[in-house]
């Protein structure tokens, strides 16, 4: 007889977590001369993180820890390295564990007299993302986190098009043109795309509206980006995709709750305001709230065969066709609707 | 803070105005709006507009009452949003609502949902209005009550609206003592019948109000009294006037700029002066006006209010919430008893 053999399930694919550092990770002003001067002496323990993003990252780790899968957590800013000592000490202190931080070398840019790249933060960031694709393994899965306060949103977007083999060719030079990269950087940012292209990788991107900004504007952007007011609207969505476990919900919402002074109607209307605007559907959010009802972090629910009626007539009347397809973003509706930029020195010459 | 209930689908630019007005609201205060009215229409906006959706919450319903729609049959569509969010204030899940929808809907709603205060007769639909100040502290904003919820009242009932005008002028104006003016064709205290000769003497004899007497028309644009007390039938008369005269003077201006070029250079050199008398005139800055005497309190837009009207009329809801008006009136009348 032959021997019973239990094979271990194959490890998950690993989650490789991206992080923009102000505005998304810390609550950075620099609005001002004046706070940007502030912001450049300010120790570790000076900055301020927005409220829930340590207790999202945390669940992030913990849920990929319970299921076996790999996890990286990189932060990629657009600041200076000569603040990595006050940022190092600053995700110490919140106990944050990361794998790498790319700074942008404004040094360098300033040694060589290339002032335009002092500026120019899309290139950077492409490049930094492509290259932490490029070293992290091939089925690695990707979750990216930015903000509303420069071009999060579009530049991971195209970032998750070009990886995904969606965008390409003359079409994003064109695009690579239009939102302001160096034309000295686009033929190795196509060449390192074109390298790195496979399936589809990027499951979301969620942009943190800092400045409030309307959310109607995203929609071009299709389903994969997803606006979000507060980190609780955000670790419903990753609760909703499988990411992070109840339990790490239920830390989120009672560190807003205890940090933040998130009331339970607070919560509960920054969950409502999901689902209406389709990121989470009216089943996935009445099953990831019943936790939070019972831990008191949402008011009690209503209860009752009558309730139970009108909550499935308002699940019926919010479902929604999806937002989009998932395929290639129309990104000539997108830079229409671009603010106009100054020409490049190239652009006039041509 | 607060829950106010504000009809979405009320007024003339519903929901579009009245959805921005909130959403301003959600980025200025920690007050949280209840929006009623046809969720996917009220989302449409919010998407378009930057809010906070920590302090928002909605509540759908499919209907909607017009503005020129009677009172009587509006109020049997009972899945009509202004129904709808009186009875969510009156189950106690807002504190108080604000409406731009048609004015006698919203009073017979009031008067079919809420619950009158102990002692309290009628209520009163108030008005606040832009008026002359006459002395340093005195509010620029005058209440005129009743406008039109009882058209006509006895005595007794005059008294009531001059208690309920002062608390609420104590309250939301901070006047200590707001001067109390009964309106009137004269200033001697027998003058306009009956009613108004028994009222003066009865509010003459009230302890805890400044009464100053009879105003008569003229008086009601002068800083003669901070609370103006009549019958619904003359309020409402008087209101209509002064918005009318207000809208006259507008219309004159603007088509004498339109006859003649040194017209027109005069008035762009008085633009300053005219810039701030019509934003002194302008409805639109003074929010809501308040229908006093219930339990809940109600808060009536002007029906062309913009979205700044609506956040002002959700902030003083709000403010009436906090500084417990209801309870405040209940007192004065408990006292008179």
């Amino acid at each position: 007889m032959k021997a019973l053999r239990f094979r271990r399930p194959p490890a998950p694919p690993p989650l490789l977590c991206r992080w923009d550092l102000d505005k998304t990770y810390l609550r950075s002003e620099f609005d001002t001369l004046a706070q940007l001067w502030r912001t450049a002496w300010e120790t570790g323990a000076d900055k301020v993180e927005v409220p829930g993003v340590v207790d999202v990252i945390k669940g992030l780790k913990a849920t990929a820890d319970r299921r076996g899968r790999a996890v990286q957590m990189q932060f990629i800013s657009a600041s200076p390295p000569q603040i990595g000592k006050a940022i190092r000490d600053k995700l110490a202190l919140d106990g944050i564990p990361y794998d790498g931080i790319a700074f942008k070398d404004q040094l360098q840019h300033l040694r060589r007299g290339n002032l335009r790249k002092l500026r120019e933060h899309t290139g950077f960031k492409l490049t930094e993302l492509l290259r932490g694709r490029a070293a992290a393994p091939a089925d690695a899965r990707e979750l990216l986190f930015g903000d509303d306060w420069e071009s999060d949103p579009l530049i991971y977007s195209v970032y998750a098009d070009m990886v995904a083999g969606r965008l390409g060719g003359a079409l994003l030079e064109r695009v690579l043109a239009r939102i302001g990269v160096d034309a000295a950087s686009v033929p190795g940012i196509v060449a390192e795309a074109a390298r790195v292209a496979g399936p589809a990788r990027v499951d979301r991107i969620f942009i943190n509206l800092e400045r409030r900004s309307p959310t109607g504007v995203f929609r071009l952007y299709g389903p994969r980006v997803v606006p979000s007011f507060n980190y609780f609207q955000t670790a419903i969505v990753l609760a909703s995709d499988g990411w992070l476990d109840p339990e790490d919900l239920l830390r989120v919402a009672g560190a807003l709750a205890c940090g933040a002074g998130f009331t339970p109607r607070r919560l509960e209307n920054s969950l409502a305001d999901l689902v209406r605007r389709g990121h989470v559907t009216p089943e996935t959010g009445d099953r990831l709230a019943r936790p939070l009802r019972k831990a008191g972090l949402l008011p009690p629910g209503p209860h009752g065969p009558a309730d139970w009626f009108r909550r499935r007539l308002a699940a019926l009347r919010r479902r929604r066709p999806p937002l989009a397809s998932e395929e290639a973003l129309d990104y000539t509706a997108i830079l229409e609707r671009l603010p106009a930029r100054r020409a490049t020195p190239e652009a006039k010459a041509t | 803070m607060p829950t106010i209930a504000v009809d979405a689908m009320g007024g003339d630019q519903g929901p579009d105005e009245v959805v921005k007005g909130v959403a301003q609201v959600s980025l200025e205060t920690e007050i949280e709006s209840l929006l009623v009215g046809d969720e996917a229409r009220i989302q449409a906006v919010l998407e378009r507009v930057p809010y906070n959706p920590e302090h928002i919450a909605i509540l759908h319903c499919r209907d909607a009452i017009g503005m020129a729609e009677t009172p009587r049959d509006a109020v049997k569509k009972k899945d009509a949003s202004l129904l709808v969010g009186v009875r969510a204030v009156a189950d106690g899940r807002a504190a108080a609502m604000v409406s731009a929808g048609n004015t006698g809907a919203c009073v017979l709603a009031c008067a079919q949902h809420f619950a009158l205060l102990p002692g309290i007769k009628r209520a009163a639909l108030a008005s606040v209005y832009p008026r002359q100040t006459e002395y340093d502290g005195q509010d620029a904003l005058a209440l005129l009550l009743d406008v039109g919820a009882t058209v006509r009242c006895e005595a007794p009932e005059l008294v009531q609206f001059a208690l309920m005008g002062s608390a609420y002028a104590r309250r939301i104006s901070k006047l200590p003592s707001p001067r109390v003016g009964l309106l009137n064709m004269g200033s001697e205290e027998g003058k306009g019948g009956d009613v108004l000769a028994e009222a003066h003497r009865r509010l003459r004899a009230l302890p805890g109000i400044e009464f100053v007497g009879n105003v008569e028309g003229n008086d009601l644009v002068r800083g003669k009294a901070d609370v103006i007390v009549c019958e619904g039938l003359l309020g409402n008369v008087a209101l209509k006037l002064l918005e009318g005269v207000a809208e006259v003077l507008a219309d004159v201006t603007r088509s004498a700029a339109d006859s003649r070029v040194t017209w027109r250079l005069g008035l762009r050199l008085l633009s300053g002066g005219i810039d701030r008398l019509q934003a002194l005139t302008d409805y639109r800055q003074y929010g809501g006006a308040p229908i006093l005497g219930f339990r809940q309190l109600f808060l009536k837009c002007h029906g062309r209010s913009s979205s700044s009207a609506i956040a002002n009329a959700v902030k003083v809801a709000a403010k009436a919430v906090r500084d417990r008006v209801p309870s405040e009136i209940a007192d004065a009348v408990a006292a008179l008893r």
